[in-house]
């Protein structure tokens, strides 16, 4: 259970979800094509996740499956996976996936979730601790945020190996304070 | 629009900014979520009271106007949630801060505090303060693993005549180089007005 | 107290594995005469010249620093245990051989500061190095390959302090979205379900810490 200050959590649940209303609702805002300040009983609109999973619950409303996984998509990821631009599809694929599965009843999100991550999290390993960050600037486009996470968590941790290795000044200015001395130099 | 917008720009500065980094706060836009908290409750408010004009039970009844507190309602929790979170991980970082420079803020800091996180910073500062002198103990030294006790450093900053904690002076003039006892230099490196030398 | 230097990540830095490294014993040959030290993690010489003795790694180095002694290398750093390790390192594809905990800090700490007591110095660092590639690229292998696709862990025998230190925010992330992801309430499968109770069992055969 994620925390309740996790900002990679609060932008997850801001994912849009289309759903249908089963009710009417009276004294909002949410629907752009209404002209009053209600909602009909089958309006379709497209709701942020932390709205529309309570609706959902409640049978205001009902949750469908967002388009970032829908058929084409778990398709390209069955053929090739590693190439597949998750990022503009969705920043929070992973995340938003396990929060979406058990909602909308899809059995197979889970077991397509976990295979999609097999695939790439190899050749994200293969890439990380090899070469240089610019060279591989075209796979870090295509990763969600979780997936850039594990990037750099290999990267960083190797490369802090590196400058152990190389030895020097053991004691640093504060990062917090930002990089303006090194210009005035 | 829909409801919850603007707090999510506050996360979304949160998540955009360098880790570690302070952002200046965001007062317009924190302010601007308050108020669209007040209208929600306001909205809600009046709901209730159409359906107790209507003499209906607010607590059983479950129809349109009761839909629409609900929604109102949520939108207050989530918008709670992200101002809530924009000031926890802002203060999480000031926290870190009081490690790394002592109880005096940097200029380049001070300016992108609201008035509450000054306050905050000074009083953890003090908290950690007295904690420290209880323990008597100088936890805030040897964050990294210390070598020597002495350290060679070049000033990089004018500071003139400068009182060290172990009761030397030193006439600091930009560019000397001096050897230093670590956990006098420590402090002066973090800010960046001294550099370590090796080799 | 993990990752003081840096509190957003869970791991060491370099200079504090070095740091616990420096608690490993050593054996110098003093040049000098000095009374036995008592300390709090132990008492060490008395010292005499030419009388070797054991003392903790950052002491030979404070002492050697001083010109107080000579620090003799570990046996395993000799050219020929060396040669023969990085053979089998390179031999066995997913085998680790068995070297110190801590020989990648011990070893550079003895380039650093006492490179003179060495002998075939530049043997010895270049075969380190291979042999620290060598195993790099094994760990890397070895995690691409979870084989099952529920591993919520992956058992690597004989990796040393700073090969783990290296790997750890990679791996304790990857495994984490693994276990997520496939978690019984997204992964419907009836096996995992009724496997769940014989796995309790699987924990008492825990092998022991690694001790040092």
């Amino acid at each position: 259970m994620a925390s309740y200050y996790d900002i990679d959590d609060i932008l997850v649940e801001e994912q849009r979800v289309p759903v249908a209303f089963q009710q009417a609702v009276n004294g909002v805002d949410i629907d752009p094509s209404a002209e009053t300040h209600c909602v009909e009983p089958g309006s379709k609109v497209e709701l942020p996740y932390w709205l529309a999973h309570e609706l959902h619950l409640r049978k205001v409303a009902k949750m469908k499956v967002p388009a970032c996984f829908n058929q084409r998509t778990k398709l390209e990821l069955g053929a090739d996976g590693a190439s597949v631009d998750l990022r503009s599809r969705c920043l929070y694929f992973y995340e938003f996936g396990c929060k979406i599965a058990p909602l909308v009843g899809d059995r197979d999100m889970g077991s397509f979730l976990l295979s999609a991550f097999r695939t790439r999290y190899q050749k994200i390993l293969a890439k990380a601790h090899n070469a240089a960050f610019t060279a591989h600037s075209k796979l870090l486009s295509y990763l969600t945020k979780e997936e850039t996470n594990l990037y750099e968590a290999a990267q960083s941790s190797m490369a802090a190996f590196k400058k152990w290795r190389i030895g020097g000044p053991r004691f640093e200015r504060a990062s917090v304070l930002g990089r303006k001395r090194k210009e005035a130099n | 629009m829909m409801y919850g917008t603007k707090a999510i720009q506050l996360v979304k500065e949160i998540a955009n900014g360098e880790k570690g980094q302070l952002t200046p706060f965001s007062s317009d836009v924190f302010s601007e979520v308050i108020a669209e908290c007040s209208q929600h409750f306001a909205d809600l408010r009046s709901l209730i009271r159409k359906m107790q004009e209507a003499g209906l039970d607010v607590e059983t009844t479950k129809n349109e106007d009761h839909y629409g507190q609900l929604i109102h309602h949520l939108s207050l929790v989530r918008n709670k949630r992200c101002l809530m979170a924009y000031m926890y991980n802002r203060a999480e970082i000031l926290r870190n801060l009081v490690w790394k420079v002592g109880s005096e803020i940097p200029e380049e800091i001070q300016e992108k505090l609201s008035h509450s996180e000054k306050e905050y910073f000074k009083k953890h500062s003090e908290a950690l303060k007295s904690y420290m002198s209880r323990v008597v103990l100088e936890l805030a030294v040897d964050m990294v693993p210390p070598k020597d006790p002495y350290i060679k450093v070049r000033v990089l900053d004018d500071m003139g005549e400068v009182e060290l904690p172990s009761d030397n002076t030193a006439n600091f003039a930009r560019h000397s180089m001096h050897f230093l006892k670590r956990t006098d230099a420590e402090k002066y490196i973090s800010l960046g007005k001294m550099e370590e030398l090796t080799g | 107290m993990a990752g003081q230097s840096d509190p957003n990540v869970s791991i060491f830095s370099g200079e504090e594995v070095e740091f616990m490294a420096e608690d490993e014993m050593v054996e110098i040959v003093p040049n000098m005469r000095m009374e036995p030290l008592n300390m709090l993690c132990g008492d060490f010489g008395p010292f005499y010249p030419q009388m070797a003795t054991q003392v903790p790694m950052w002491l030979a180095i404070a002492l050697k620093k001083r010109g107080k002694c000579t620090i003799r290398p570990p046996e395993w750093m000799s050219v020929e245990n060396l040669t023969q390790i990085l053979e089998a390192e390179r031999e066995s594809q997913a085998a680790f051989q068995v070297l110190p905990f801590h020989y990648v800090e011990i070893s550079s700490l003895l380039f650093d500061y006492a490179s003179g007591d060495i002998p075939d110095l530049y043997m010895v660092r270049s075969l380190i190095n291979d042999i620290r590639d060598a195993r790099f690229l094994k760990v890397e292998s070895s995690l691409e390959s979870f084989e099952d696709a529920r591993s919520s862990a992956v058992k690597v025998k004989n990796l040393s302090a700073m090969e783990v230190n290296v790997v750890r925010p990679f791996v304790g992330r990857a495994l984490q979205a693994f276990y997520k992801h496939g978690s019984p309430d997204l992964v419907p499968n009836p096996e995992a379900m009724s496997a769940r109770r014989p796995q309790a069992t699987d924990n008492i055969q825990r092998r022991p810490l690694r001790r040092r």
